[in-house]
């Protein structure tokens, strides 16, 4: 599977590029053989897994692919040490998702002509995600404008990113193109069967644990709304009372986690009438298959969780 | 031989003034096209190969030569600024790779130069000591800049405050050295280097504190209506970049309007060159697109004029100095007929005669030699310095 592939590859890669990166150091022989130069494959690295597992589907062969987040840490709020920021500065392309996500890059010390934001020419189509205003000093107020960033949930969106990846590995991968249709294709027919299974579900009532479905939601028009629970953590009375609170006026009979809640939590959720399912969003990289089985694991669950939810709460 | 050369030596030392005078006289003559012939031809080559070596330079529209001479000697100032927007630009055509430039403030006098990661690979440059920058906060010496600055990577520089009179600017930034280049005899050695994103922090466009959000900044906060929070004079910025405060730097408005110094564009072929640059051809464009070369070998040809007439006027001086110095010398046999005579009386040679005035005579010219010598090869040492700070304060 090119996802799993992708990940294989990750510490091989890393270290690979680390030893480049140590040979290039002043005062040590390490002019590489012009043979060297010719087998080494162009450098991709990425700040997320939805955007390594689209490179490599469409580089394949011709490109190596790096996603170096580590597994425990979520690539939107990961900040990279400085030796991972230079094996970056060594890629040739660096695959940017924009929409804010992985703030760090904003502060990284990369080289403008190697990145490539691939929401660059989708603002339009990015949802906002509150702002903050603060002022202080002669300068006036300063606007911190924000906007939902996992945007490949949607993917139709993803498949848009798809073409921008393409356009920037036209250079290097001669059969970019072929790649490209496969993977449209592919993205296109995850869409159609996530409109299938969410089809009806606005009127059900969407719970989201974390805001970051946004572009799900939108996609599916899902109508949904959010809190901000984590699956690993219990909430809090107080956070049980606010939901119950927003209940009164907000129908909820189905909640997305990006991962297994606890047992209380699920119980707890029942007993509100809500049925707790995984939808996990891809951010990271999957331990086994790839962007797509891991769609089609989400799909498994809300189709049964559609069948559970209209037993129990449509009948 | 030895008994000439020892009277010679006597007479010199005897009528010491007027030896000193001959002697600098001849030596100053000589010095002088000399080492304005072998300064200029070595500042000149080296001007020219890191003029020849930046294949297109943008910025604003003003004068090249301000905008040469600030962009790849770091001497002087641009007078107007571009915007960042152009390096995406640039990037957007495929036809070069746009290097930042923004060279604001000063650290010990030496230029901080904040820039992108391709500059060290465009300009050849390699880490002797550290690593090359990945951080904001993080800088990069050149070889001169830390020996002058005596610091070493895991040490720290602080920025000189451009804004001495204003307490509203900007504030100086502390920087954490975490590289030394090695020397490569260019401006670069000199220079202290930045990412462009530190230049602009330091410059004041992007800054830290606190987040007014939290309930801890409470006692800072004046007023809070909705989303927008007004803070009062009391929020500190932070004057240091942390991995822990790292996170509380933002930069405000739109990052294509911040502003730059310079780009220097690297074209993928010469093709690629022409069209970028002709697409910065139009009087009606905001940012200008030069060759370096052409701008340097234009006050090059300025200079080699002026250096034409120079050499010819330290020639004419020469020649009078040498007449001047050549009546010295036969006046000076006719005033000491006397001493001849007396010489020839006590049984010397008129050939012995001859050579002791001839020893004499060579005395003089070659110690004037050794001096001339001498002095040129200071002038070579410190004569390109001379040059750079005679341009920029010219420019």
């Amino acid at each position: 599977m090119p996802g799993h592939r992708t990940r294989i590859r990750n510490c091989g890669r890393i270290a690979l590029l680390a030893a480049l990166l140590a040979a290039c150091q002043p005062g040590e022989d390490a002019e590489p053989t012009a043979s060297a130069v010719a087998r080494r494959l162009p450098v991709v690295f990425t700040v997320s897994y939805p955007l390594a597992w689209m490179a490599d589907r469409i580089g394949g062969e011709a490109i190596e692919v790096v996603f170096p987040a580590p597994d425990d840490v979520d690539p939107a709020h990961w900040q990279p040490t400085p030796e991972t920021i230079l094996n970056y500065q060594g890629a040739d392309l660096v695959l940017l998702n924009g929409a804010g996500y992985a703030a760090w890059v904003q502060f990284a010390a990369l080289s403008p002509g190697k990145l490539v934001d691939t929401s660059r020419g989708l603002s339009a189509r990015l949802i906002p995600a509150g702002e903050a205003t603060h002022s202080h000093g002669p300068g006036g107020a300063h606007d911190h404008r924000n906007v939902a960033s996992h945007t490949w949930l949607d993917p139709i969106f993803a498949a848009a990113q798809a073409k921008a990846i393409a356009s920037a590995l036209e250079v290097h991968v001669p059969n970019a193109p072929a790649g490209l249709e496969r993977l449209q294709a592919d993205l296109a027919h995850l869409d159609a069967r996530l409109a299938a299974v969410f089809r009806g579900w606005s009127d059900a009532g969407v719970l989201y644990s974390h805001p970051v479905y946004q572009y799900l939601d939108a996609r599916y028009g899902l109508a949904g709304w959010s809190v901000s629970w984590e699956p690993d953590e219990h909430p809090s009375d107080a956070e049980w009372q606010r939901l119950a609170e927003r209940l009164r006026n907000q129908r909820a009979s189905v909640m997305l986690w990006e991962g297994e809640p606890s047992p209380a939590t699920t119980a707890k959720l029942r007993e509100l009438g809500i049925t707790p399912v995984v939808f996990e969003t891809g951010a990271w990289t999957p331990a086994q298959g790839d962007y797509l089985t891991l769609m089609q694991q989400n799909i498994e669950r809300l189709t049964e969780a559609r069948i559970d939810g209209g037993n129990e709460h449509h009948p | 031989m030895t008994d000439i050369l020892y009277l010679a030596w006597r007479y010199l030392l005897f009528n010491r003034w007027k030896t000193a005078v001959l002697i600098t006289a001849i030596t100053v003559t000589m010095f002088l096209p000399l080492a304005l012939e072998l300064v200029l031809e070595r500042s000149t080559e080296r001007l020219r190969a890191r003029a020849a070596a930046t294949p297109l330079l943008l910025g604003a529209p003003g004068s090249p030569l301000e905008l040469v001479l600030s962009s790849l000697y770091f001497n002087g100032e641009v007078p107007a600024t571009l915007s960042y927007g152009t390096v995406q630009a640039i990037g957007d055509t495929g036809l070069a790779t746009a290097i930042p430039l923004q060279i604001g403030s000063r650290v010990g006098g030496k230029p901080v130069v904040g820039t992108s990661p391709d500059y060290f690979s465009f300009r050849e440059l390699t880490v002797a000591r550290g690593r090359p920058i990945a951080l904001p906060g993080e800088a990069l010496l050149g070889a001169a800049a830390a020996r002058t600055l005596e610091v070493s990577p895991g040490e720290s520089v602080v920025t000189e405050s451009e804004t001495v009179f204003d307490v509203t600017g900007s504030y100086p930034l502390k920087l954490h050295v975490v590289g030394v280049l090695n020397a490569n005899g260019t401006p670069d050695d000199e220079a202290v280097f930045v990412d462009v994103r530190t230049a602009w922090i330091i410059d004041g466009i992007g800054h830290g504190h606190e987040d007014l959000s939290r309930p801890e900044a409470a006692a800072n906060v004046l007023q809070r209506d909705g989303e927008n929070i007004v803070a009062n004079a009391a929020v500190i910025q932070y004057r240091e970049i942390t991995s822990t405060n790292l996170r509380d730097f933002h930069f405000h408005g739109d990052i294509s309007d911040f502003p730059l110094d310079a780009i220097i564009a690297v074209p993928a072929d010469d093709k690629s060159g022409v069209l970028l640059e002709g697409r910065y051809q139009a009087p009606t464009t905001s940012v200008q697109a030069i060759r370096p070369v052409v701008v340097m070998d234009e006050l090059l040809a300025t200079v080699f004029t002026v250096r034409q007439y120079v050499l010819a006027a330290v020639g004419l001086v020469g020649v009078a100095t040498f007449a001047t110095i050549a009546l010295v010398f036969v006046l000076s046999a006719r005033l000491r007929r006397g001493e001849i005579d007396t010489m020839k009386r006590i049984g010397a040679a008129p050939g012995r005669i001859g050579a002791m005035l001839g020893a004499e005579i060579a005395l003089v010219l070659a110690t004037s030699v050794v001096f001339a010598g001498t002095l040129t090869w200071f002038a070579t040492l410190w004569g390109e310095s001379l040059l750079h700070w005679m341009l920029s304060a010219g420019a």
